[in-house]
């Protein structure tokens, strides 16, 4: 809200306070200053009124003129202008040389393209007067005498200060209000409001009126009230509305509509003026009626919702109550008697209709913040009495009322101590007085502590805890001590997964790869080749803001993919890149489930030429990382099983799914769908790997490991190789070696390891098979094994192995 | 006998100088101390001395012997040296660049986060977590915000289509499903799932229906701070957001809380921070974050008596405190991903 420091003044003593100051102060009230600018014009004593008195063509520039303007010195002066806007004999500002601009230009005599300019002529922006129209301000003529200082046509300056006012004060929404909280403050007094217009209302039209009825039937107009007026001569403001309205960056159009914006800047209550002429018979507060149309004052046509507040006559809806008058009532150039409605409506039907209907205006603005219902009648006489001062108006009895005040004066019972509980420190009883007083509430002793009248403007303060707000921002956040740390509770832990997290970042960080943080709003494309398009349907929003963030996200991939091309992009060289945060899943039973995930993506050829060459990044690089960031979360490698991967994210026979014999993580990992990162600008081939936990997964203490005594034995080795047919995966051979080998090793002695040392396809094989050699270890507990029984062991692995059909062992 | 053994050890000496491979070495230690080594040869000799000489022998014999044994020794090491040196082939020139590539590093929202967590640890707050997607009611109505309140509005909060079911956050009834709009949800979720006392923080992901542009980011991150206990005052409030912000920002940053309004907490303030090295933003108060004491309306709707309960409550945006302590001016950096920001944190 822009508030003019002069208009302020009419409400409080603001002599010896600096806009600097308020500037300080107002924020420590909870009003937020976004801006400070100056209004009017600035002190320019070289800046005087001139005559153009004839000017020609710049000889070497057609957009420039050489005029020859008349200051009052004499001799006319030469100066060269840009403008087009003016003819011979235009008075306009001349800023002399020597004159400092507002915007810190220098005026000096100077050439322009060879000709002599001896000062400028000015444009109303120049002087820091706002945007005016293009081109030199032009001034009225004949008055005053040539070389007057521009000063003396103008007002002193003047300062706006642009608050924001929190959505809990409405009270601030007008100056009176905000007076009263600066006059807390400072500890000075509300200069009092004088209002000629007798107050009274009556409840129903007497016979001079021009209408027959004022009614509410609206739920959302409880209390309404309207004034005749006639004889209105409808022209243009006195100049010190004009000004403040400017000031208020309201544009003036006439008297009777900146009287009513002006009442509604003074004291915070929105009024609506009616051309009576074009009301019939009367006034309705009602529910709007199916299909009811409504044009506007901008010039909308609106269809209206069914049931929100118009403001009717007896035919039509004229108004959108609160919200924005219509075009067919308004007041005119000849209208000459008018409605004039001072009214409350329910703030949040308010505010409601004004977002459907998509439109803020000042009025719904205060109405949707509560206004204060005493003020009511208070504007409408307030407005009365400049209609009468300012439009000739004459009065047609009091104003007609209907419904009554919603909210009245709230007590509220203060409990002894209460503030200073809450603060944490000693206040004084007398402090607590003096500042709500200073508020304008009225404090009496009572049997528990104090007793607070709260005045009707203050809607937000209901509760002895608001009360303490009130304290404070009198008080002084700054005289609050500043408490002593306290120690931490015991027992108290973090939350696991967020532990999880902490520690699988730094894992990967170690192991070389870089965090990456992605939007979590993806577009369909992305989410049909992660989930299909059936699933991705279920994870789409619904009120997107723009087309590529549709979707919530089920992979931290592509995010990662997209990073390692705008990385190569931009040359910056990426080594591995990984994300860990949450994802989104549909389930089997319907529901969505979030997901904590961990990803990581690396090129499986580094882009940086080395002297020495590494082994490349592959994917069963990508599966021990999965494997490690699984046993951080509480998964031991030996519940994860690896099978083909299914999702269009992968690169078919190179990858891999990952399953959880627990039913708790999930993953892939192997080379990221090639034709989908060569589509985004990747040459060589992604390998990456994924793995997700549900939240709920590391709810569980995690076990404390304990300590298992191991022999001093030395073990025994033996190694078999397998020839199986190629369809069979190495995991099965695996797990067939090691139980042949746990089973040989029987109840006498253990099987410390099965290690997959060889995998061989080549020459001097049957056709269709490989062959896979393991390193098994034995040990005894108590003793060295003997080559006997641990050939025996062997022998009992190659009988068990050689059962599979078409399985042999190499010998 | 004397003469033999000097001209023996002599050409032991000698021979040993060309030998330079184990297999060599071998050749030469039979040859000298081998079964018909020359060495051995004099030793047999020995036998067929007389008694008196056989002592003087004896001790040159020994001597010769205790000379071939070191030279021995001492082909040993240099066999042996020069095998390794074999084995390992060019000495290593430390002045190459390594080939393997870097650490990898966490990304700053990571890192402003944990330093966040750690700071709050030390007062007693523990990380809480809680779902992306809520329901309504954890996200406003448990917070007092009013059912008509702009912040539930389609154009400001992005909005689940009402056939999505969340397993995480059931809806009761009707109430709509939404992308969490503030970690304060997690207050909610921790008050009505645990008894008092406790102190918690909240550090999440947040969603606003926000176009993308310098300062805004369709999601953001927060970190939210709940304390519930008995007497908990504005002192206490001045005493953590002070110890923060000190930690965070130097012992030489200071404070103050200006009244505001959020409909959770009654008092409400922003704080403001001042502090003497942020660079072109020094010494001038920054709104950091939002904060107060919990609204008895919000305890009670969460079940508990704010007649014996009170709390205080503090949130911050994750990528203002990084955008300030590392003087980062944009943050879409912090999304975009190029490793050129990223490893600038490493």
């Amino acid at each position: 809200m822009k508030v003019s420091l002069q208009a302020l003044a009419r409400h409080v003593e603001l002599a010896g306070v600096t806009p600097e100051r308020l500037a300080d102060i107002l924020p420590m009230l909870g009003l937020e200053v976004e801006s400070i600018q100056s209004f009017g014009l600035s002190p320019l004593p070289l800046v005087v009124v001139g005559e153009i008195l004839s000017f020609e063509k710049h000889p070497k520039a057609d957009r420039l003129s050489v005029c020859l303007v008349d200051v009052g010195e004499g001799a006319p002066r030469q100066i060269v202008c840009g403008a087009k806007n003016f003819k011979a004999g235009d008075r306009v500002p001349v800023a002399l040389p020597g004159t400092l601009m507002p915007g810190g230009f220098e005026i000096k005599v100077s050439k322009l393209r060879d000709v002599d300019s001896m000062g400028m002529m000015c444009s109303a922006e120049e002087l820091g007067l706002g945007k005016g129209e293009d081109g030199l301000l032009i001034l009225p003529p004949r008055k005053p005498a040539l070389g007057t200082p521009l000063n003396q046509l103008y007002g002193a300056p003047d300062t706006v200060l642009d608050i924001s006012v929190t959505p809990n004060r409405g009270d601030c929404l007008g100056l009176r209000g905000l007076a009263r909280d600066i006059a807390a403050a400072l500890g000075l007094q509300l200069k009092p409001l004088s209002i000629k217009t007798a107050a009274g209302l009556a409840s129903a039209p007497s016979a001079q009126e021009g209408f027959k009825f004022v009614r509410s039937s609206s739920e959302f107009c409880p209390y309404y009230t309207l004034r005749t007026l006639r004889n209105v001569k409808v022209g243009p403001s006195p100049e010190w509305m004009r000004r403040d309205l400017e000031a208020a960056g309201l544009r003036p159009i006439n008297n009777v509509v900146d009287i009513t914006n002006w009442v509604l800047l003074e004291v915070g209550q929105p009024l609506h003026a009616f051309d009576a002429k074009q009301v019939r018979e009367g006034i309705e507060a009602r529910p709007a009626r199916e299909g009811e149309e409504i044009v506007l004052l901008d010039g909308k046509k609106v269809k209206l919702e069914t049931g929100i507040c118009v403001i009717a006559d007896a035919e039509r809806p004229l108004v959108v109550a609160g919200v924005m008058g219509g075009a067919e009532s308004g007041v005119t150039s000849t209208t000459t008697d008018i409605l004039l409605e001072s009214a409350w409506f329910r703030p949040g039907e308010i505010r409601r209709v004004a977002r459907r209907l998509g439109v803020s205006t000042d009025s719904s603005h205060r109405f949707a913040r509560d206004v204060d219902p005493a003020g009511v009648e208070l504007a409408s006489r307030l407005a009365t009495d400049l209609l009468i001062e300012y439009a000739g108006a004459q009065v047609v009895g009091p104003a007609v009322a209907v419904g009554q005040a919603p909210r009245a004066d709230v007590t509220i019972e203060l409990p002894a101590g209460y503030v200073a509980a809450k603060l944490g420190t000693a206040i004084a009883e007398s402090d607590i007085i003096a500042a709500f007083t200073r508020l304008g509430f009225t404090v009496k002793p009572s049997a528990h502590g104090l007793s607070v009248v709260v005045p009707s403007f203050r809607s937000d303060v209901t509760r002895p805890i608001d009360l303490v707000e009130e304290f404070i921002r009198i008080y002084g956040t700054d005289k609050v001590p500043v408490g002593r740390p306290v120690a931490p509770l015991p027992g108290e832990e973090d939350a696991l997964s967020s532990v999880f997290t902490r520690e699988v970042s730094t894992r990967l960080a170690g192991a070389g790869f870089t965090e990456c943080c992605h939007y979590s709003l993806r577009d369909a494309a992305e989410l049909e080749r992660t989930l299909g398009a059936d699933k991705a349907a279920a994870l789409a929003l619904d009120n997107p803001l723009t087309a590529d963030q549709t979707h919530l996200r089920a992979s931290l991939l592509p995010g990662l993919a997209g990073a390692l091309a705008l990385n190569l992009s931009v040359h910056a060289d990426p080594q591995g890149l990984f994300e860990v945060g949450t994802v989104f899943r549909p389930q089997a039973d319907g529901t969505v489930r979030e997901f904590i995930s961990v990803a990581f993506a690396a090129l499986a050829e580094p882009v940086v030429r080395s002297w020495k060459s590494r082994e490349a990044f592959d994917g069963l690089r990508a599966k021990r990382l999965l494997q490690d960031v699984a046993a951080l979360a509480g998964v031991s490698a030996v519940r994860l099983s690896f099978g083909p991967a299914s999702s269009g994210l992968w690169q078919t026979n190179h990858a891999a799914a990952l399953a959880d014999r627990g039913r708790i993580a999930e993953g892939a990992c192997g080379i990221l769908d090639l034709r989908w990162t060569r589509l985004i600008g990747i040459k060589g081939s992604v390998v990456a790997g994924e793995i997700i936990f549900p939240r709920s997964a590391f709810a569980e203490i995690r076990k404390i490991p304990r300590y298992e005594a191991f022999s001093s034995f030395p073990p025994v080795t033996k190694d078999v190789a397998v020839i199986v047919p190629v369809g069979i995966a190495a995991a099965e051979v695996e797990s067939r070696v090691r139980q042949g080998a746990s089973k040989a090793a029987g109840k006498e002695f253990a099987l410390e390891s099965v290690n997959c040392f060889d995998v061989f396809n080549g020459v001097g094989l049957p056709e269709g098979c490989r062959s896979l050699a393991f390193e098994i270890r034995w040990r005894h507990a108590a003793r060295t094994l003997t080559d006997e029984e641990t050939n025996q062991a062997l022998g009992v692995v190659i009988a068990s192995l050689e059962k599979g059909a078409g399985w042999t062992v190499r010998r | 006998m004397q003469q033999q053994l000097v001209q023996l050890v002599a050409a032991a000496t000698q021979e040993a100088s060309g030998v330079s491979t184990r297999a060599e070495m071998e050749a030469f230690k039979a040859r000298v101390v081998g079964p018909n080594g020359s060495l051995t040869q004099v030793m047999k000799g020995l036998a067929t001395l007389s008694k008196e000489d056989r002592p003087v022998v004896g001790k040159l014999i020994n001597e010769a012997k205790k000379a071939v044994e070191e030279l021995l020794a001492t082909l040993q090491v240099k066999i042996e040296e020069s095998e390794i040196a074999g084995a390992l082939g060019a000495p290593l020139d430390s002045t190459l660049p390594s080939p393997d590539a870097p650490a990898g590093s966490l990304h700053p929202l990571s890192r402003t986060r944990e330093k966040i967590l750690s700071t709050l640890r030390k007062l007693g707050f523990t990380v809480a977590e809680g779902p992306e997607v809520e329901t309504e009611w954890h996200c406003f109505d448990a917070l007092n915000t009013p059912a008509d309140h702009p912040a539930r509005d389609m154009q400001d909060t992005l909005y689940l289509p009402k056939s999505f079911r969340s397993a995480d956050a059931p809806r009761k009834g009707e109430e709509a499903i939404l992308l969490r709009t503030h970690t304060s949800s997690v207050q909610v979720r921790t008050m009505l799932s645990r008894k008092p006392p406790f102190r918690i923080v909240a550090p999440g992901r947040c969603f606003r229906r926000d176009a993308v542009d310098a300062t805004h980011s369709a999601n953001f991150h927060q970190v939210e701070g709940l304390w519930i206990d008995r007497n908990v005052t504005l002192a206490d409030l001045r005493g953590v957001l002070d110890f923060f912000v000190k930690e965070t920002f130097g012992p030489e940053a200071e404070i103050r809380l200006r009244p505001s309004f959020f409909p959770f907490t009654e008092p409400s303030f922003e704080m403001d921070l001042r502090s003497p090295n942020l660079g072109r933003l020094s010494n001038r108060w920054l709104e950091i974050m939002g904060c107060g004491l919990v609204d008895p309306k919000v305890l009670e709707l969460c079940g508990l008596d704010p007649n014996e309960w009170s709390g205080l409550a503090f949130g911050l945006g994750l990528e203002r405190i990084a955008m300030l302590v590392h003087g980062i001016d944009d943050i879409r950096l912090f999304y975009n991903n190029d490793t050129r920001f990223l490893r600038q944190f490493a």
